[in-house]
């Protein structure tokens, strides 16, 4: 099986790599597009299916890596692109410790999901009335950076080699994120998730390591947001709205929030239906709606569960695949 | 900035939080008795709207038109939520509380796409029907008369509610499945029939709120959102699930709502999100605590 | 023998019922110390506000002559104090090997044992190798590889045992290790505490309904009645309490329920 899926993540890469050759411009932007979803997926799964913590205003921290990068290339204030990146994380990972301390003192389930929402509308309406940021109309036209590597400079203004750049991207915050999430780290997150009163008494700072994943997920978000900003040279409030926050949601759910490769596999759904769907307006939102509903009625456990729960029915092991930490 | 600017916005906040109430009616309800914090409402919401508007067009031509459209959208939007209870929602009792929420956010997710389909992207805006297109005035103080017949409507939902909760068997009953649906079954009550019956009768409410604040605004199919974030904060605020708590909270959010063009002026909406924040952080069970409705 | 926990004057109230009311005794390091009391008396609250996951509004707790009143449930498991719940609570959707390693992880961590570190996505082999012991100790070998929620209650109960204990603690809380299982389990149950006991050199606190997991188990017993302490003393000094059997023993004194 191991064999099998390691097959499968060459012929995906091969053929996200290979993508300017074969496919127009509208499909490479979808990629590159799909490419930045799915770090904010993972990014919004560390928190909710590793450490059992739902956020309803992620789209918050997106917004701020986006603004601020956006903001500086469009200022062209000459900061290397890399850097400029490093910042928009930090950025985010600093507002994440700020309303993380404040919020997981006391609040998780309904009350954190409004909290969010509410502090991330507030951003937005911020974002939406301020004369620096574009108002309602956003920063349009910005530059794609010159990659600036000490030992080299690499041109990345042209579509495709900023899209190679996306794909390398992805590569290096996908797989640090791996890493978090399958070291010693991981499974107490994931322990968290399972019950966090056993997990204290194992001698856990419980509410240490929440907040110590919600920097870290509010970081890597503002960091796809980053990303962003120069891929789509137009950045709107709209990229803070909450209906961007479910974004990420649903992917973890579609593609199975207990995986590390759930949020991976339902972004692609995803932009997918989006695409096959993209010529009648409504269509792809009634078709996303209806197999969102078939997953959560009939595979709670996303598409990465289902293709267990088969594989277990057909290879019979029960029970050997641990479905919290290792995928 | 004189009195009458603090009386105008005063009663606007007043209409503008009766029309919160109106969404956020059915919304604690359902929350009260079933538990779920259902994202599709505000969909249902606009069906409601947009089946009105498909009856009596832009220009409703009596107020009795007006109403009986909002009834019948209302009606038109409870069967749906009779069919909604039982393809998804029966089928997700006792299910991890994330789950729910993904489901009625599927369920807002197709309402909204259908509702793009049949009716377009395009808006649309509805002028108040004859009788109410007016305006009351009161020595220098100018009231639309459409606010009027929305707050007189959402005075009139709360009390004909409370009544149902507070004084009828059918509200004890609820009550006491608000509490502990355990102990009611055994207490002979049957549940199942209970939960079905409080979800149509929650998107009864929506549909009918619809068609009662489908006036003086465009209607679009972001219509839902809106009024969907700003229910949810009154219904959070006023204590999960309780409907006095919800409706004094949406009377506060409209009123902040309205005045945030006195107190920030450059930023209107701004003030009620705020507002919000440091409420739930000074008193995180809402005004009256989370229990039963 | 030295004191390891000392609870002097302890209060606890819900409201205006006072559940707790000025309790005090010592546990002597190596002990098996069991609470017990009819229903209501207070032993669960007595347990937990030694844990820390209920405080006391007024009193101290000393754990090896540190106040540790204070102190947050994760800083006392840290300290050395153990614990299980009533209900088995381990990781259901975990292996039971993986259950063990996080616990010992999370140990070597807080006391700087050669811990891991957070890029080690490998399970290092002498962390695997000390949990395949502890597996053994408790006669889980078999079930290494299994999700955790596909085990029987029993099985739950020795697992949860072994999370505690891959903690190291020095003191280990058990909150009705043998509620709910079957005569054999529980024979089991009571035959392993007793093991690991002699083996690790633990303190043990307990509170139990079985009063013959208590006799088996004991070496002495603190009664509460109505939140105050009856006595405290060695199972034949409770026996021959007149007070103890008044209001506990005299009525039922075999009785499964407490």
């Amino acid at each position: 099986m191991t064999g099998l899926k390691i097959l499968a993540g060459i012929a995906c890469a091969f053929a996200f790599i290979t993508l300017p050759y074969w496919a127009n411009q509208g499909v490479m932007f979808l990629a590159g597009l799909a490419l930045i979803e799915i770090i904010f997926a993972l990014a919004w799964n560390l928190l909710f299916g590793f450490t059992g913590l739902a956020s309803f205003g992620h789209a918050a921290f997106f917004a701020i890596g986006a603004y601020l990068t956006g903001y500086v290339l469009k200022a062209a204030i000459g900061i290397p692109f890399l850097l400029l990146i490093l910042a928009s994380g930090l950025a985010g990972a600093v507002v994440a410790a700020i309303t993380g301390l404040v919020l997981l003192r006391r609040t998780t389930g309904i009350h954190l999901a409004i909290f969010t929402l509410a502090l991330a509308e507030v951003l937005r309406l911020f974002i939406g009335y301020s004369t620096a940021l574009g108002r309602e109309d956003g920063l349009a036209s910005i530059p794609r950076p010159v990659l600036e590597l000490g030992f080299t400079t690499i041109q990345i203004t042209s579509g495709n080699a900023y899209y190679w750049f996306i794909c390398v991207m992805a590569l290096v915050l996908g797989g640090l994120l791996w890493v978090i999430c399958h070291g010693p780290f991981g499974r107490v997150l994931v322990s968290i998730r399972q019950d966090p009163e056993r997990t204290a008494f194992m001698g856990v700072n419980v509410r240490g390591y929440r907040l110590t994943a919600f920097i870290l997920s509010g970081g890597f978000s503002a960091t796809a947001g980053s990303l962003y900003a120069p891929w789509a040279q137009i950045v709107t409030p709209e990229t803070g709205h909450w209906i961007h926050s479910t974004q990420p949601m649903l992917a973890a759910l579609l593609g199975g929030a207990h995986s590390f490769w759930g949020p991976v596999i339902g972004t692609l759904v995803f932009s997918v239906i989006n695409y096959l769907t993209r010529n009648l307006i409504g269509l792809s939102e009634v078709v996303i709606g209806v197999v969102l509903l078939v997953i959560v009625l009939a595979a709670p456990n996303g598409i990465v569960g289902l293709i267990k729960m088969i594989r277990r029915r057909f290879f019979s092991t029960p029970g050997s695949s641990p479905a919290g930490t290792r995928s | 900035m004189g009195l009458i600017d603090i009386a105008f916005a005063l009663i606007n906040g007043l209409a503008t939080g009766m029309a919160i109430f109106l969404v956020a009616a059915g919304l604690t309800l359902i929350f009260g008795i079933l538990k779920i914090l259902n994202f599709a409402h505000g969909a249902f919401f606009m069906i409601g709207a947009y089946l009105s508007y498909t009856i009596i067009g832009s220009n409703p031509s009596s107020i009795w038109l007006f109403v009986v459209a909002a009834l019948v959208g209302g009606v038109v939007v409870a069967a749906l939520g009779y069919v909604t209870d039982l393809v998804v929602l029966r089928r997700l009792r006792n299910v991890d509380e994330a789950f729910m929420l993904i489901a009625t956010f599927a369920v807002l997710l197709v309402c909204s796409g259908v509702v793009k389909l049949i009716w377009g992207v395009n808006y649309a805006s509805i002028n108040p029907p004859p009788g109410i297109d007016g305006a009351v005035i009161i020595g220098n103080l100018f009231i639309p008369s459409y606010s009027i017949f929305v707050i007189v409507c959402g005075v009139a939902i709360f009390v004909g509610l409370d009544f149902a909760i507070r004084r009828t068997w059918i509200g004890k009953m609820l009550q006491s499945i608000a509490v502990d649906n355990w102990m009611a079954a055994l207490l002979g009550i049957n549940v199942p029939v209970a939960l079905t019956a409080t979800v149509i009768v929650s998107f009864l409410l929506a549909g009918v709120a619809g068609g009662l604040l489908l006036a003086n605004q465009t209607l679009s199919p972001i219509l839902g959102d809106s009024y969907l974030l700003l229910a949810f904060m009154a219904v959070v605020i006023g204590g999960l699930g309780d409907v006095r708590g919800a409706f004094i909270a949406a009377i506060l959010l409209g009123i902040i709502e309205s005045s945030s063009s006195l107190i920030m002026p450059d930023m209107p909406g701004m003030a009620t999100y705020l507002f919000v924040i440091l409420f739930l952080l000074a008193k995180p069970q809402g005004l009256f605590g989370d229990h039963g409705i | 023998m030295s004191t390891i926990l000392e609870v002097s004057d302890v209060h606890k109230s819900y409201g205006s019922l006072k559940v707790i009311k000025g309790v005090t005794f010592e546990v002597a390091k190596g002990d098996t110390f069991a609470i017990i009391g009819p229903n209501g008396a207070g032993k669960t609250t007595m347990f937990k506000v030694i844990t820390g996951e209920v405080k006391r509004d007024s009193g101290t707790i000393r754990y090896k002559g540190e106040d540790v009143s204070d102190k947050t449930e994760f800083e006392r498991v840290r300290l050395g104090m153990g614990r299980t719940f009533q209900v088995a609570r381990t990781y259901p959707d975990v292996t039971v090997l993986d259950n063990i390693v996080v616990a010992i992880e999370v140990r070597r961590a807080a006391r700087n044992e050669n811990a891991p570190h957070w890029y080690n996505v490998s399970l290092r082999a002498d962390i695997v190798a000390e949990a395949e012991e502890h597996l053994r100790d408790l006669g889980l070998s078999d079930k290494r590889d299994m999700e955790a929620r596909f085990l029987s209650h029993g099985d739950k109960k020795r697992l949860e045992l072994g999370l505690a204990l891959a903690g190291m603690p020095e003191v280990l809380m058990l909150d009705e290790p043998t509620a709910g299982m079957s005569p054999q389990d529980r024979h089991a149950t009571t035959e392993l505490i007793l093991r690991l006991r002699e083996e690790k050199k633990m303190t043990v606190v307990i509170t139990e309904h079985d009063m013959d997991v208590i006799f088996e188990l004991a070496s002495r017993i603190l009664v509460l009645n109505h939140g105050e302490a009856l006595a405290v003393g060695t199972i034949e000094e409770i026996r021959a309490n007149p007070l103890v059997q008044d209001v506990y023993l005299g009525k039922e004194m075999y009785s499964a329920e407490g």
